[in-house]
């Protein structure tokens, strides 16, 4: 399972290094609030995984929905003149905290 | 394995947010070479003292072209100014010069004065260099000298006494008049039949016409004053 993990995040940045895309600056923000949606989805699920309640859908579509929203919210704050991508970078960095934290204990328990 | 179905979607998903934090890594990195924030507003002073420095050059530029054009015209002026000067000076005979030409020489009669005759048949008068001179520049002499005085404008060839006053100097026969131009066309203008040369000769005057190839006659050596005369600053008013 960690090792699945660990492989498949390994290919995806070599295919991500390998492509020749470059974000526009403009942009960086947004994906950097997107990525850290996805990071934030992918430590649930594996919280989910581990405390047996997983759900394909949910996982899915979170992790779909959240990446867009984070960005989209991000992008609106921006047009508004709000700063709401530091209420992404917030909420989203305490729950990868606890989904973190939630990981370790049920390892600690494990093993 | 649990559950085989979550762990291809965890897998699937850890892939996109690889390729994701790829592509993050390689923007940041891109951004933080280029544009830090404190490097933004370092390289915004820094373009503006170079767009600064540019402009202040360029107008240097501008006005050292200005200069070098001005100089450049200049030059070309003061050519022109040198060019007109010889032409003038030419004109106003005050350079020695040489070419080719003729060599006049008249000399008073050295036939015996007889009785009853008059004495002034014989002699060379003034009028008669005048018309000589006259005659050689009608058929194209450049320069005139007689006895070495130079022929200018204002030249005057006047009698005085026993003398003749050319230049306000005197000068007494034998009379050399030299007369740059075209040789053939000099001799043949003088010695035209008819022509007063050949009255000075039927009244007794010694006469001699000589072609040279090396004719070298003296700059005026008078001064030029001009007391009176004053040159018209406008040029069309002189015209109409």
């Amino acid at each position: 399972m960690w090792l699945l993990i660990i492989f498949c995040l390994l290919i995806g940045l070599i295919i991500g290094f390998q492509m020749p895309i470059l974000l526009p600056v403009v942009f960086a923000k947004y994906m950097s609030i997107a990525v850290l949606a996805a990071l934030d989805s992918v430590f649930g699920g594996i919280r989910a995984y581990m405390e047996d309640g997983f759900d394909n859908t949910i996982f899915i579509s979170g992790f779909i929905v959240n990446t867009f929203l984070a960005a989209g919210l991000a992008y609106f704050g921006d047009r508004l003149g709000v700063e709401l991508y530091l209420a992404a970078v917030v909420v989203f960095g305490v729950r990868i905290f606890q989904n973190l934290g939630i990981i370790r204990r049920y390892l600690l328990k494990k093993y | 394995m649990r559950n085989k179905g979550a762990q291809i979607s965890i897998a699937l998903v850890c892939l996109v947010l690889g390729i994701m934090l790829a592509i993050q890594f390689k923007t940041t990195e891109n951004i933080e070479s280029s544009l830090l924030p404190e490097r933004v507003t370092e390289l915004t002073n820094k373009l503006t003292l170079v767009t600064e420095e540019r402009d202040a050059l360029a107008e240097e530029v501008i006005s050292l072209r200005n200069k070098l054009q001005n100089v450049r015209q200049n030059d070309q002026a003061l050519a022109d100014l040198q060019e007109e000067l010889q032409k003038a000076n030419m004109a106003a005979g005050l350079f020695e010069i040489k070419g080719t030409g003729i060599i006049l020489t008249l000399n008073d009669s050295a036939a015996g004065l007889q009785a009853g005759e008059n004495p002034n048949v014989g002699l060379i008068h003034d009028l008669d260099l005048l018309i000589l001179v006259n005659e050689l520049k009608a058929s194209g002499a450049e320069a005139i000298s007689v006895n070495g005085k130079r022929i200018v404008a204002m030249s005057e060839v006047r009698c005085a006494g026993t003398t003749i006053l050319i230049n306000l100097d005197k000068i007494a026969p034998p009379i050399i008049i030299k007369a740059i131009g075209n040789p053939d066309m000099l001799d043949s203008g003088i010695q035209m039949r008819g022509g007063y040369l050949e009255q000075l000769k039927h009244l007794g005057v010694q006469t001699n016409v000589q072609k040279s190839e090396d004719i070298i006659i003296p700059a005026y050596s008078g001064t030029m004053k001009f007391n009176y005369a004053r040159p018209v600053e406008n040029k069309e008013k002189v015209e109409s």
